[in-house]
Order: C-alpha cells, then sequence, then structure tokens
C-alpha cells in the first residue's frame, strides 16, 4: 500500500478549509488573490429587507462582471465577498469584520439597512476600510454620526424627503399625515419631512410608526383616514410597502387623498401591479431618468437580465463607478489614498454628474420625482420622472440633514 | 369617521385578522394534538401555499381555482413527508422532530426562492371581492368581509368535522389515546398521515387568503410562524376551540392595541401569551402543565 502524506494532508486542509469557509462568499477569479480588488458586502438578502439587498447584489455582480471583461480596475480584477445579515445589525458588523480579519478585505458598501450602516461606521477607523453607501438613507450618516472612512454615493433619506417637499411645493398640497418603518430611516425621514412641511406653513397633522414586518396595515390606513389630510407620506420599503400599498388599494385610500412616498422600486410596483398607479414619489433612481451614462446602462442590464434595471440596481451601480473613479485616481485602494482621491471627486454617472463633496462625504446629485404610470411594452406600471430637481436644492449643507431656505 | 363606524370597522379588521391566524393555528393545534409535534414548517407551509396560490391564479385566470387546489397540494406535500420522513421518527425523542420539521422550513424556504424566484409576486383579490362596502358610511374593502366569513365557515365546517364525522371521531380518540385507536384495529399511521395533510392543507389556505393582503412574499414564512406558536400556547396546545379563542384574542389585541397605543404594536401579543401562562400555563383550555 502506497502512502501519500503530503497528498493526504494537502486534502484534509482544502477540505477543512472549505467546510470553514462560509458558503456565501463568492469568488469570480481564483487567480492573483494579492492582486485582487476586494470588495466586501454584506447585504440583508433574506428578511422584510431582503429584495433591496438583492438588488444591491444584482447591481455589484454586473459591474464586476463586466469591468473583469474589461481587465478590472488598475489591472486589477474585482472579488465580491458577499454575505447575508438578515438586516441584523449585530450580524452585520460580525460579517464586515470577518471579511475584514478572514479575507484583508478594506473596501466595503451594500450594507442594507442604516441600522447596520449606523453600527458599522465607528469600526471603520480601526479597520482601516472605507465604507462607501449604496443605499443607507438615514442623514446622521454625513451629519452627527459622519466619520471620515464613510461616503454616500446614493441618495440620502432627506434627500428623498426633499425631494417629495420641492413637489409638495409645486403641486400645493396644504395638510399631510406622514407613517414610516419604526426604525432608523423610517424616523430620520419622517422627522426631515415634518420639518419641511412646517417650514413650507403645510399643516403636519401627524405622524405613525408600523413595525417592520407588519402584515395587518388596517390600522394605519384608518388613522391616516381619520387624520383628513389632504395627502400622506410613506416611508415605507420592502414587503412592508407591497403590503401597505396593496392593503391602501382595498381601501381606496388614493381616492381619499394624495399619497406620496420616499422612494419607488420596481419591485414593488411589480409586487402590486395597478395598485401603486398614481402614486407620486422621490426617486433615488428610475430606468426612464434621460441621461446618456443610464441609456448605455439599462441596455446593459437587459442584455444581462432581460428587464430594466431597479432602484437599487441603478444605486450600487452609481456606487461602483465612484469605487472604480476613486481607486483609479488613487493608483490604490489602501484607505490613506482612497478617501482624499475621493473627496471632491466628480463623476457622470446614471444619474447626471455626482460630486463627492469633501466636507461630509455626501455625493451630491440631482433629486427625481417621479408618478407611477401603466405603459405599453410593460406587464407592470413603470416610475415616470415628472420633474427633476438639481443638486443644489436637492442636497442639504454640510453635515446638516435640514434644509435652509 | 363617528365613533360607531370606527369601532365597527376595527371590529370587522380585528376579525378579518383572526380569521387568518385562525388557520394558521388550528392546524398547528391539530397535528399537535395528535402526532405531539411541534411542527416548524407551518410557516413555511403558509408561504408554500400563497405561492402555489400565486402560480394557479396566474395560470388559471382565476382566484377561486388557487384557493381549492393550493390548499389540496400543499396538503398533499404535507402527507408524504409524514410518510416519507416523520413516519420513521416515531420512537425517537420530540428533538428529532423539531429538527426535521425545521429542516423542511429550510427546505420549503429555500424551494421557493429557486422557483419563484426572490421577490414578492402580486396575488390580485378576486373580482367579486375587489371593491369596497360601505359600514355606517365608511367605505370598508369587501375582501376583508370575505375573509371574516371564510374564517366563519371553516371554522363551523372544523368543528363539525371532528364532532360529526368518523375521521373526526378517529382524530379525537388518536389524540387521547393512539395505542387504544390501533388496538381496535384502526391505521392510526394512516390517521396521522391525514392529519399532517391536514393541518398543512390549512396553513397553505391560510397563506391563499392572506397573499392579496400581504403579496406572496419570503418573509411570511417566518413573521408568521411567531404568530401561530402564539395562539396556540394561549388557547392551549392539542384544542381545536383554544385555536379559535387564541386567534380572536390576538387578532383583537394587535388591532385595538396597534391603533390607540401604536408604539407598543409589538408588544401586546407577547403580554397577552404572558398573561395566559402565568394564569393557566397550559393555555386557556389546555390540559394544566
Amino acid at each position: 500500500m502506497t502512502i501519500r502524506p503530503r497528498l493526504t494532508r494537502r486534502a484534509v486542509v482544502a477540505g477543512t478549509g472549505a467546510a470553514v469557509a462560509s458558503p456565501w462568499v463568492w469568488t469570480s477569479a481564483r487567480a492573483q488573490a494579492g492582486g485582487m480588488i476586494k470588495i466586501g458586502m454584506p447585504l440583508a438578502l433574506t428578511g422584510p429587507l431582503g429584495s433591496v439587498g438583492q438588488q444591491q447584489k444584482r447591481g455589484a455582480e454586473l459591474y464586476a462582471k463586466l469591468q473583469n471583461e474589461k481587465g478590472g480596475i488598475l489591472g486589477r480584477k474585482i472579488e465580491l465577498l458577499i454575505e447575508d445579515t438578515v438586516g441584523n445589525p449585530a450580524t452585520c458588523v460580525r460579517k464586515a469584520q470577518e471579511m475584514v480579519e478572514r479575507y484583508d478585505c478594506r473596501l466595503l458598501t451594500g450594507i442594507t439597512l442604516s441600522s447596520e450602516a449606523l453600527a458599522i461606521v465607528p469600526k471603520l477607523a480601526e479597520w482601516n476600510a472605507i465604507f462607501i453607501s449604496s443605499d443607507n438613507g438615514d442623514g446622521r450618516l454625513t451629519a452627527e454620526s459622519f466619520v471620515p472612512n464613510f461616503f454616500r454615493a446614493n441618495t440620502s433619506g432627506p434627500m428623498g424627503a426633499r425631494v417629495v417637499s420641492l413637489y409638495v411645493k409645486q403641486a400645493k398640497i396644504k395638510s399631510f399625515f406622514a407613517l414610516g418603518l419604526d426604525y432608523a430611516w423610517g424616523h430620520n425621514s419622517v422627522q426631515v419631512f415634518e420639518d419641511e412641511m412646517k417650514r413650507l406653513k403645510v399643516n403636519f397633522i401627524g405622524k405613525v410608526f408600523a413595525p417592520t414586518g407588519t402584515k395587518d396595515y388596517s390600522t394605519y390606513i384608518t388613522k391616516i383616514r381619520q387624520s383628513g389630510a389632504e395627502g400622506v407620506y410613506l416611508v415605507l420599503a420592502g414587503d412592508d410597502n407591497n403590503a401597505f400599498l396593496a392593503q391602501a388599494a382595498q381601501y381606496q385610500l388614493a381616492s381619499k387623498m394624495a399619497m406620496l412616498t420616499e422612494q419607488i422600486e420596481l419591485v414593488a410596483l411589480r409586487a402590486v401591479g395597478d395598485a401603486s398607479v398614481g402614486l407620486i414619489g422621490s426617486a433615488r433612481y428610475a430606468f426612464t431618468i434621460d441621461t446618456p451614462a443610464n441609456k448605455e446602462f439599462v441596455e446593459l442590464w437587459k442584455a444581462e437580465h432581460k428587464t430594466v434595471p431597479d432602484t437599487f440596481e441603478g444605486e450600487q451601480w452609481q456606487c461602483m463607478k465612484v469605487f472604480e473613479a476613486g481607486i483609479t485616481k488613487a493608483g490604490g485602494i489602501e484607505a490613506d489614498k482612497l478617501r482624499p482621491a475621493l473627496e471632491d471627486l466628480t463623476i457622470e454617472s446614471v444619474k447626471g454628474k455626482v460630486l463627492m463633496r469633501k466636507c461630509d462625504h455626501q455625493g451630491v446629485q440631482k433629486g427625481f420625482a417621479v408618478k407611477v404610470v401603466k405603459k405599453e411594452g410593460f406587464d407592470h406600471p413603470i416610475p415616470e420622472v415628472i420633474s427633476t430637481f438639481p443638486a443644489e436644492q436637492t442636497t442639504p449643507p454640510c453635515n446638516k440633514m435640514t434644509y435652509e431656505d | 369617521m363617528s365613533t360607531l363606524a370606527l369601532l365597527l370597522t376595527q371590529v370587522v379588521n380585528a376579525l378579518s385578522q383572526s380569521a387568518l391566524l385562525f388557520f394558521l393555528g388550528v392546524g398547528l393545534t391539530l397535528i399537535f394534538g395528535i402526532m405531539r409535534i411541534v411542527n416548524f414548517a407551518h410557516g413555511a407551509l403558509y408561504m408554500l401555499g400563497a405561492f402555489v396560490g400565486y402560480s394557479l391564479a396566474h395560470w388559471a385566470g382565476t382566484f377561486w381555482l388557487a384557493l381549492v387546489l393550493a390548499p389540496l397540494i400543499v396538503g398533499a406535500v404535507g402527507a408524504a413527508f409524514e410518510l416519507g420522513i416523520l413516519r420513521r421518527l416515531y420512537r425517537r425523542d420530540a428533538s428529532a422532530f423539531l429538527l426535521v420539521t425545521f429542516g423542511l422550513a429550510l427546505v420549503v424556504t429555500e424551494a421557493v426562492r429557486l422557483i419563484w424566484g426572490p421577490d414578492a409576486l402580486q396575488v390580485p383579490a378576486p373580482k367579486l371581492f375587489s371593491g369596497v362596502v360601505f359600514l355606517l358610511g365608511e367605505p370598508f374593502p369587501a375582501y376583508r368581509l370575505f375573509l371574516v366569513a371564510a374564517g366563519a365557515v371553516m371554522a363551523i365546517a372544523i368543528w363539525q368535522a371532528l364532532e360529526r364525522t368518523r375521521l373526526g371521531l378517529l382524530i379525537r380518540a388518536t389524540s387521547q389515546n393512539a395505542e387504544m385507536v390501533h388496538a381496535l384495529g384502526i391505521d392510526v399511521n394512516l390517521v396521522r398521515s391525514g392529519v399532517f395533510g391536514i393541518g398543512c392543507g390549512l396553513a397553505a389556505l391560510g397563506g391563499v387568503l392572506a397573499a392579496p393582503l400581504v403579496t406572496a412574499s419570503h418573509a411570511m414564512a417566518s413573521t408568521v410562524i411567531i404568530d401561530a406558536f402564539v395562539i396556540v400556547i394561549i388557547g392551549g396546545m392539542g384544542s381545536f376551540a383554544g385555536s379559535l379563542i387564541g386567534a380572536l384574542l390576538v387578532g383583537f389585541v394587535q388591532v385595538f392595541g396597534n391603533y390607540y397605543l401604536p408604539d407598543f404594536a409589538l408588544a401586546f401579543m407577547y403580554l397577552l401569551m404572558l398573561l395566559v401562562l402565568v394564569v393557566r400555563p397550559g393555555g386557556l383550555l389546555g390540559k394544566e402543565a
């Protein structure tokens, strides 16, 4: 009997390694591991906001695939480390820490919930990692909770609320009630909207918050109707948003008042169909935005997925473009080089010009008000851009969540 | 809105939620009564019902076919699971059932993700009930009234079936003393397969009925299983009437609690359960633990 100790040991090591390594870690290319650009994405792939995490995943994956076909960034291939956090901040910190410590990954993005992002940012300095947000809405991330290694490429919650308030000013709606999800983003956006309404001298009648995972929205709908407001402002996402819209349509709420929402996503329009028609809101991204870069992106997306890209697929794409421009300018991915390179960086993105301003690392960008309409050629309602607001109007002053004018 | 109209709409809302909760709770409690198994896959089967219902409704173009066929299909899946897997484990202790039904929940969840994709899917309410009915001048969704009626009809049907039919007699007898029933020449295994299938089918019925309210989504499974356990614990494990009372209590506490004290929306159900456990540890209609 021949004994091959070396082979056996290697097999054991490989086997143990495979067993220990998390099953979700996706390696796109195996060669030149030291030279790869690792981007960590602790995503809420499941749970009530799973649909958002799934979009972020698809957005980043398409970018990585196409960019790697072109040779990557600075000749280095991109490797995405993807893990599911179920939307739990503690799990998110643990998974991010694992990415940093075990896989030496110093670039983070795609953290789905603001509550998760708020748990991550205090750790960035210690990890020597740069985190570019692609969807975190909470205004505090670029205000009181701001840390130098955090950047936000996406439209924030306050910016979304601001777009709605700019629209309200145009549409002359006189009184409002608000419904938000009972966590960081919901409270923050409702607060910003309330302040905006007060400044506009619009009567803000009241607000209510629903826990994530609420199945029956009847009591909230009753409260909204009882308020007698002319409009309701919604800060909902994922399954909660779908449940609310489906049930509100059954109550024919839209016939009583204008329904405005902080964000409009295709995934919700597909899930609730006609119940979403007529809804007005800000869209952080919509495939109908009319820019050359967006037209190109939509075509790339269609070629890959046979459908049009959704909100966070576009937002994640924009975020990856910020990574690309920053890393190219810095000539590397080390935090000390990348941070200054990202500051005051301008890119031509799917939403037009985006400036990563130095003062609070917020991406200065246009705001879009959209209306949900039915259109030929689509088997679901789509968001149509009805107003575009310039970046100076939608982006708050540095380190602020509120607006002065 | 007048106070009376408000009260009426809230009561009907609570009844419609109770109906959905009842389908979950009664299936879970029937299975526990007969088999002494806590079925962790109950929420996943509820979700499976919603997704199967989605496909059937789209394929046939009518919600009604989905309402009839989805519970039958999921019931068959449940019965097959009992036949193929659970049956081999009856001599083991309770932890084996916890593990294997939890495993079923994971398998069903991932299978649904593979077959139907990760996004929520639309199941429109049937045309007949898609409008509003005016209750004291207030528009109210007709579909919710339909849910109340469906819940009442099913509760009476299950009750009558348990009390008046031979199958009901066998179920009650098996839940009290399976060995004696076996000794009398009845195939207890068949009763078990049947009851497990019926319990799963009832969960699926709840899933199909809930889909027009919440869309068919993956999170249905995890959010609903806790509600189902709470109902069964409040009503008493294995008690049919207990599951009905549990569902009504939870439905009313959730709707009225959410309305008057929205900040404590999540807490009410658990406070209710805590109260019941302190006063009657075996549940309201359960045997004393």
